[in-house]
């Protein structure tokens, strides 16, 4: 590892995630085991002796998976299936696909025809985030999750090695946090891309190595010269498609002040409250996040709370990132835009795609909403 | 062709229902819009009126209304990838269009999500434009079927908690012996169904699927009540007589087909007839069998219906293989048509799996054919029977083979 560089080896895992993982994979003589997005708790992973390696879709063009899944899917599942035929998942032992909707059921099934000598397990997440008897049901889908990733690292590990790694986590996160602040106070210097740079490493790299190496990097730097006016916007979305994308909002002078993305603020915001019982901090840990698209409580107070959330971001205004064929999504939004007219916040919804999109376009239309959110600025 | 005359009567049944359903309101019984796995009995027990959105869907697509509302909803944000039947509802809505004067407002919602997950949001935007409550019975899909104590403790308490929600609503009791009648009720229209469909199962057959399609109305919107009973009872009565006196719905059947995901409600007669003029029938479908599993028992129906939405409905790519392997032997099926449907991701995007897999299993072909079940902007028949017909020409080249 470079001194002089201590972003070096964040990019490199984003850069060659595999390469990385086949070293430590070698190194340890561990397992590793891939995780669709979103809410696989790493945790239980961890605790089990394995390698938690987070599997993003978005971006990836598909050619090989179009035989095998039809064109009207996200490109969220696209992406994985596409990755997995080309081979490049070779390195994972296993897989783990969170049930958050239709397509990631049917996703589960048919990946695990594909590659039956992975060890497949599908996540059973409840959707109804309003009811009682839900904390119940998780804890003990979460209790079968830690046995059956235990049988796959053959490592037997229990309540303590779990309570352990959920400390990791939590510190893991608050130091995620501290660099998500700093975008806001600082973003010359904490750019979004960066910010995202370590957010999007943590998941892929072993969380203790990731600590160590953040804890080199140059937290009280200040950038010289005059600040530059910043709009601050509010994403809403699955993950960043086109990556690209934060890029382009740091050029344009769009400062994200909170997100909702899978891999962006939403996975660092809440710590698993450790109060004895791990799997519980768990389960309190995903009752406390923002709930995702396919997730369900009062309809009415879906939008009320979204609208809530925005407002006291201070956002001037919403980007929704919107998958194209994510139903979940597709029937969310209308609603939220709505909610968030009401409460006179505009908007703007960019539809990612399994063809992927045009960045040109993207540009186009971002610098636009920022013009029009921008008039607003004394 | 000798027309199956009971299927005539179904005209009136729906002309009846919608009587019903928009008088429901003034007679002060509650309306609740559900989907097909929701445990309609305990309403029915409790005097509440239950109205499937999909259904009045379907009706707008076998109408040819769809592409009159559907761009209304797209307009109002909801984008043409969505499922067409949900388009279909929200721009019927929009537009006040519809053959049955609309749905009346709705009391509850109440949907499960072991069918779709596309049902759940869809309620959500119908709650929020109503302003009424909706219950989701949430069914943790079930894996590869294996036993699962803590869902169907989860499921089961939602299931015993509905019947205080409808209890809040109505202001009534749960009448135990009222809901064991209707149980009844719907394990006879159950039973009459899963007998109407194995008749398929005859050379040749006495029905196709375009038949049962007609004939769905009464299981879907009406299990529990006498009439759906009675129709089907007509129905089987006349169905069997066919049988025994050997008379197929399709002249001269040549092919045994078999039809996956819905089906594409703008162009039923269209298809039943070029089917029928290839001396094709379409004898069996995933689509219809859905309705034969969904009767309880009267001993403890709670849990029947946990043990039937989480093992039986939720459907997976080695059940569905096992379940078209065993038809194609039953039915003595010659070729699967999969719809692929894009507005059903849920049915649709296992299809090629399930089609290599079945072709493996059982050595019958398929083809796989793009369109959508409501919305025929997003195909275009002249290429759906392109194909059919291209199927059906190799078919009968791999008959003479095996012929010669
Ligand atoms: S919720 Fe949407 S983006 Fe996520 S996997 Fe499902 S369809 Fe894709
Ligand atoms: S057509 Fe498919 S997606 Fe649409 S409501 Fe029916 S099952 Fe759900």
């Amino acid at each position: 590892m470079s001194v002089a560089d201590p972003w070096k080896p964040f990019r490199e895992v984003m850069q060659a995630p595999w390469d990385h993982v086949a070293s430590w994979k070698r190194q340890s003589g561990r397992k590793v085991m891939g995780h669709l997005l979103p809410d696989v708790p790493e945790e239980i992973l961890h605790a089990a002796g394995l390698l938690p390696v987070a599997i993003e879709g978005g971006g990836v063009q598909a050619s090989h998976a179009q035989a095998l899944i039809p064109s009207y899917t996200c490109n969220h599942a696209m992406g994985a299936m596409e990755m997995g035929l080309r081979g490049e998942l070779s390195v994972l032992d296993g897989m783990v696909i969170p049930y958050v909707c239709d397509t990631t059921r049917n996703l589960f099934h048919i990946w695990n025809t594909k590659f039956p000598n992975m060890a497949n397990e599908f996540l059973r997440m409840p959707k109804r985030l309003d009811y009682p008897g839900v904390r119940a049901y998780l804890a003990a889908e979460f209790s079968r999750l830690f046995e059956s990733m235990a049988k796959v690292s053959g490592q037997a590990a229990g309540i303590p090695e779990l309570g352990e790694s959920v400390l990791l986590y939590n510190r893991s996160r608050a130091k995620l946090r501290e660099a998500y602040d700093l975008h806001q106070t600082n973003p010359s210097a904490w750019t979004a891309d960066k910010v995202q740079l370590l957010i999007g490493s943590s998941l892929r790299a072993p969380r203790e190595e990731h600590l160590k190496w953040m804890d080199a990097l140059p937290w009280n730097e200040k950038v010289a010269g005059t600040p530059v006016d910043r709009i601050p916007v509010y994403v809403r979305g699955k993950v960043w498609d086109p990556p690209q994308i934060l890029d382009l909002f740091d050029q344009l002078g769009l400062m994200i002040v909170r997100d909702e993305i899978v891999t962006g603020w939403r996975s660092i915001a809440q710590d698993a409250p450790l109060n004895g019982d791990p799997i519980a901090a768990l389960v309190e840990r995903h009752m406390a996040t923002i709930p995702y698209t396919g997730y369900h409580e009062s309809p009415e107070r879906m939008v009320g709370k979204f609208v809530e959330r925005v407002r006291s971001s201070g956002a001037s205004g919403v980007v929704f990132l919107n998958p194209k064929f994510c139903e979940a999504a597709a029937f969310d939004t209308p609603d939220f835009q709505k909610g968030l007219e009401q409460a006179q916040i505009p908007s703007l919804i960019l539809e990612t795609s399994t063809r992927g999109v045009s960045l040109g376009q993207v540009r186009i239309r971002l610098e636009a909403f920022r013009e029009m959110i921008g008039q607003d600025l004394p | 062709m000798q027309p199956i005359e009971s299927l005539k009567l179904i005209k009136q049944i729906v002309i009846d229902y919608f009587t019903e359903a928009h008088s429901a309101r003034q007679n002060g019984k509650p309306v609740v819009y559900v989907n097909v796995l929701t445990p309609v009995e305990i309403l029915y027990a409790m005097d509440m009126f239950p109205i499937y959105p999909e259904n009045h869907a379907a009706i707008l697509g076998a109408r040819k209304m769809s592409p009159d509302v559907a761009p209304a909803a797209e307009a109002m944000g909801y984008p043409i990838d969505l499922c067409s039947y949900a388009r279909c509802d929200f721009g019927a809505i929009k537009t006040g269009l519809s053959p049955t004067f609309g749905l009346p407002k709705p009391d509850l919602l109440l949907v499960s999500n072991c069918q779709c997950g596309t049902l759940a949001k869809w309620f959500e935007v119908v709650s929020r434009h109503y302003q009424v409550p909706m219950v989701l019975i949430d069914v943790p899909h079930s894996g590869e079927g294996e036993p699962d104590p803590a869902a169907e403790r989860y499921v089961r308490s939602q299931l015993e908690d509905l019947v205080g929600v409808t209890e809040k609503i109505t202001g009534k009791t749960l009448d135990e012996e009222r809901l064991k009648e209707t149980i009844r009720v719907s394990q006879k229209a159950s039973e009459l169904w899963t007998r109407m469909l194995m008749l398929g199962a005859n050379v040749p057959a006495p029905l196709t699927v375009f038949d049962q399609f007609v004939a769905m109305f009464p299981i879907v919107s009406q299990r529990g009540t006498q009439a759906a009973v009675d129709f089907y009872q007509a129905l089987v009565n006349e169905l069997e007589q066919r049988v025994a006196q050997g008379i197929g719905a399709v002249e001269n059947e040549r092919f045994r087909l078999y039809w996956d995901n819905l089906p594409i409600w703008p162009e039923m007669r269209a298809l039943s007839t070029f089917l029928s003029d290839h001396g094709a029938a379409v004898v069996t479908s995933i689509y219809t069998w859905a309705w034969s599993q969904l009767a309880v028992g009267e001993d403890d129906p709670f849990r029947d219906w946990t043990q039937q939405y989480l093992y039986q409905m939720n459907l997976h790519l080695n059940k569905r293989i096992e379940h078209y392997s065993q038809l194609a032997r039953e039915f003595k099926l010659n070729g699967f048509l999969y719809h692929s449907n894009r507005s059903c991701k849920y049915l649709s995007q296992d299809i090629p799996e399930v089609r290599r897999a079945v072709t493996e299993e059982t050595g019958v072909p398929g083809v796989i054919i793009e369109a959508d079940h409501n919305d025929p902007r997003l195909y275009t028949l002249e290429s759906i029977q392109n194909q059919i017909g291209t199927f059906l020409e190799l078919i009968s080249t791999k008959k003479v083979k095996a012929a010669s």
